[in-house]
């Protein structure tokens, strides 16, 4: 063979740098921050639970790819990253067995029955999240108090504020909002801190790896409805709220609680599972915001964000039939 | 306009300063295809063991869209040999032996010399074009058409327009000289910015005169040393705009139309010139205003040598000069060479043969070392719609690139496959380094056999 012989191929000749690992690897580094507050106030019982999952899901991964005699793909970090997420929605006093059962739920029910990466319709991460939830939801509530780390052992059992919420319509009066914004309240391990999903969220973005249009549509939908909630609410009438500004407290409540913003930045843009087309995201970040309030207010469970992306996951088909025009063609009889 | 070509497109790295062209020696012999342009092969005029003289006519068609070759050194002719143009055709080429003399014929006077555009205002538009002709200019971009085709009215209404709101038959009121190179960091317009103003005043004057412009816009790359040019167009009241040269795909034809304009050039099978607008690249107005003043054709082209050579710069090549020979100018190239590549990286060809000549479509050539090929994978699509995002003309193309995949060419159809305009940005971005120009390709081209049949 003769060295010298040029390569012949198709346009381009240069490619961008992003892979398929870096990509994951980046989705990684943005969760980083809102996982290192988690393990900060829940400690080691949310290490644990969040590397199990991880572990769960990678096992299970390498089964799966060999039940299908395929190569393992677990060095594209795609499987990691939805391990981290999964743990990263576990209550900090999970049992062991759970994001073990949730990793394994991911990869089998989520991933690979649908063929793969590129393949499944549903976000895996809360397809699994789901099933724990109907099967054990004794489990999956199982919150503690935040304390800094290094407080000792001793984790007391807590209710989060958007529970308390459903029973007390008051708590909105003593809840601290600095406090919920930071994530000093007990939740899931990673979805408590505002700030730190807000800055990996605004990094994804600018790194052009999820659509700026899904948190933006969420937070705005969110906003949208949640204004609506507490001008008509009977429940919120009934604090005698008038000013717009306290009105809109209950909103800034509904940003920072529970599971909207992980949902906004990172389970609803999640790369696979949400549409593609401009508008199309923009409706589905919508879609998740609307839903978040509407359950929390009206609806019997406690949190409405990760059913809100898996119902705007339901309709992407759809979603992705809204087609920006495209420049220059002709259109007959314009 | 310009929000939208932030947010889509690609970003590419700002080329180096160009520095201006080095003039390359006349190679010992000379290929010069029979073909270097759209359209049909000239007939050869000389036999093998002629002397021909510089700019003497070496080949030639009754074809109107068809361009006349000159002798572009003076000496003997070998042989009239089969070799490939840079879009890997066969075509026949005259091999002339350089006997250094470098004489000028005697009859390629194209009538009298015409040295600034006042000169060339009062010249029938008839005859200027007609000059065009005999001087066998052609725009630089591979399947360039002769600039007189480019030039002319349509010979017949394009039967696509109709039904579409715009005009049929639409005169031209507007040129565009730009001299921002599309496909950055081959810079042939940018090495030559600031250089031969008289060749270019006399050049854009007679384009505009030719085509009936009343408008007329000189798109200089943003950032650059404009003073010269801007001095020049003053007195005819010539516009200058700035276009960013990072900013990827938005310096090709129909963009450039459309944010200088604000009129959208129909695609896939229109033309500015459906807009009313006609474009050409700066080195093509030199060359007009250099046939112009010299009264003789064209012998060189200005020829970008861009990417792993040990010193990237452009030069004046004679056309016919085989690439090895002017990459070997340039230091030569890597020691595994990978790839060669005719245009640009995004949307250059790469060629096979390294003996191609340089044409009149080339305009310089971008060189890869082996170890800088990239590999396409064999990966599914992955739906992360960063392609969508960055398609500059508003596709899917994760969904073409899998239908076009799974050979459902009509489907793919229906989802405007056709108005790609193949600029690569949706495989820059892939993460899973899918080739999407190439489904896209094929699926164009099976639709279009489909539609043949």
């Amino acid at each position: 063979m003769n060295e010298n012989l040029l390569t012949v191929s198709t346009s381009p000749h240069i490619l961008g740098r992003m892979s398929v690992r870096s990509m994951y690897l980046e989705y990684i580094i943005a969760l980083a921050p809102a996982l290192l507050v988690g393990l900060y106030y829940f400690g080691f019982p949310a290490l644990i639970t969040v590397l199990l999952a991880v572990a769960s899901a990678a096992v299970s991964d390498f089964i799966a790819s060999k039940i299908q005699k395929k190569p393992t793909t677990l060095s594209s970090l795609h499987i990691v990253c939805m391990g981290l997420m999964l743990g990263m929605i576990l209550p900090p006093g999970a049992p062991w067995w759970l994001p073990v059962i949730g990793g394994a739920l991911t990869v089998f029910l989520g991933i690979s029955i649908f063929g793969g990466i590129g393949a499944y319709p549903m976000n895996p991460v809360l397809v699994a999240w789901v099933a724990l939830y109907i099967s054990w939801p004794e489990s999956m509530n199982a919150f503690f108090e935040p304390q800094a780390l290094g407080n000792g052992d001793d984790w007391a059992e807590a209710e989060t504020l958007l529970m308390q919420l459903k029973g007390d319509i008051s708590t909105l009066e003593m809840v601290e909002m600095s406090k919920l914004w930071l994530g000093q309240v007990p939740g899931y391990i990673g979805s408590t801190s505002t700030w730190a999903l807000l800055v990996g969220g605004v990094y994804l973005i600018i790194r052009r790896i999820i659509p700026w249009q899904i948190p933006v549509g969420a937070l705005l939908g969110a906003i949208v409805m949640g204004l609506i909630a507490t001008y008509t609410d009977p429940r919120i009438l009934e604090l005698g709220y008038e000013e717009f500004a306290a009105n809109m407290n209950v909103v800034w409540f509904h940003l920072g609680a529970g599971g909207l913003m992980i949902a906004a930045f990172f389970l609803g843009p999640e790369p696979v599972s949400s549409p593609v087309t401009p508008w199309g995201t923009f409706l589905f970040g919508v879609g998740i915001g609307l839903m978040t309030i509407i359950v929390r207010t009206w609806g019997g469970l406690v949190d409405g964000a990760f059913y809100g992306v898996l119902l705007m996951n339901a309709a992407n088909p759809l979603l992705d039939r809204i087609r920006p025009r495209v420049i220059g063609k002709v259109v007959s009889g314009a | 306009m310009k929000l939208a070509n932030l947010l889509k497109g690609i970003r590419l790295p700002r080329p180096p300063a160009a520095a201006p062209p080095v003039d390359l020696p006349a190679p010992e012999k000379v290929y010069l295809p029979l073909r270097q342009h759209r359209g049909a092969v000239a007939q050869a005029k000389v036999e093998p063991g002629e002397q021909v003289a510089l700019g003497q006519v070496v080949g030639a068609s009754e074809e109107f869209e068809s361009a006349t070759v000159q002798a572009t050194v003076s000496g003997v002719v070998e042989a009239i040999v089969e070799t490939v143009d840079p879009a890997g055709q066969k075509v026949p080429a005259v091999v002339i032996k350089n006997d250094g003399a470098d004489a000028w014929a005697e009859d390629t006077a194209l009538g009298e010399s015409l040295t600034d555009p006042a000169g060339v205002k009062g010249t029938r538009p008839s005859r200027l074009l007609k000059r065009l002709r005999e001087a066998g200019l052609v725009r630089a971009q591979v399947e360039g058409r002769p600039l007189h085709v480019d030039l002319s009215p349509p010979m017949a209404p394009q039967s696509y327009l109709y039904m579409t709101g715009i005009p049929v038959v639409r005169p031209v009121d507007t040129l565009i000289i730009s001299a921002v190179d599309a496909d950055p960091p081959v810079c042939p317009n940018q090495s030559c910015l600031g250089q031969s103003i008289e060749e270019l005043s006399v050049g854009v004057a007679a384009l505009a005169r030719i085509s009936g412009a009343k408008r007329v816009i000189l798109a200089l790359p943003s950032g650059s040393d404009t003073a010269a040019i801007a001095a020049m167009a003053g007195p005819y009241e010539w516009e200058i705009a700035s276009v960013s040269q990072t900013a990827y795909p938005f310096a090709t034809d129909n963009f450039l139309v459309q944010s200088l304009t604000g009129r959208e050039v129909p695609t896939p099978y229109g033309e500015p010139k459906d807009v009313g607008v006609v474009l050409q690249p700066m080195i093509s107005a030199m060359d007009v205003g250099k046939v112009l003043m010299s009264g003789r054709p064209v012998i060189d082209r200005i020829f970008s040598v861009a990417g792993e050579v040990k010193n990237p710069q452009t030069f004046r090549v004679r056309l016919g000069t085989p690439i090895s020979e002017v990459l070997a100018a340039a230091g030569g190239g890597p020691s595994r060479p990978g790839k060669i590549i005719v245009g640009g990286p995004m949307m250059g060809l790469a060629i096979f043969d390294p003996a191609t000549p340089v044409t009149r479509e080339t305009e310089g050539v971008f060189v890869q070392s082996a170890a800088k090929v990239v590999a396409y994978a064999d990966h599914p699509c992955i739906h992360c719609g960063r392609c969508v995002a960055a398609c500059p003309v508003n596709l899917i193309p994760s969904e073409l690139g899998k239908l076009c995949e799974f050979r459902m060419y009509e489907q793919a159809a229906d989802m405007d496959l056709m108005n790609c305009i193949e600029c690569g940005c949706c495989a820059y971005v892939c993460p899973a380094k899918r080739p999407m120009v190439h489904f896209l390709r094929h699926g164009k081209t099976e639709v279009l056999a489909g539609r043949m049949e």
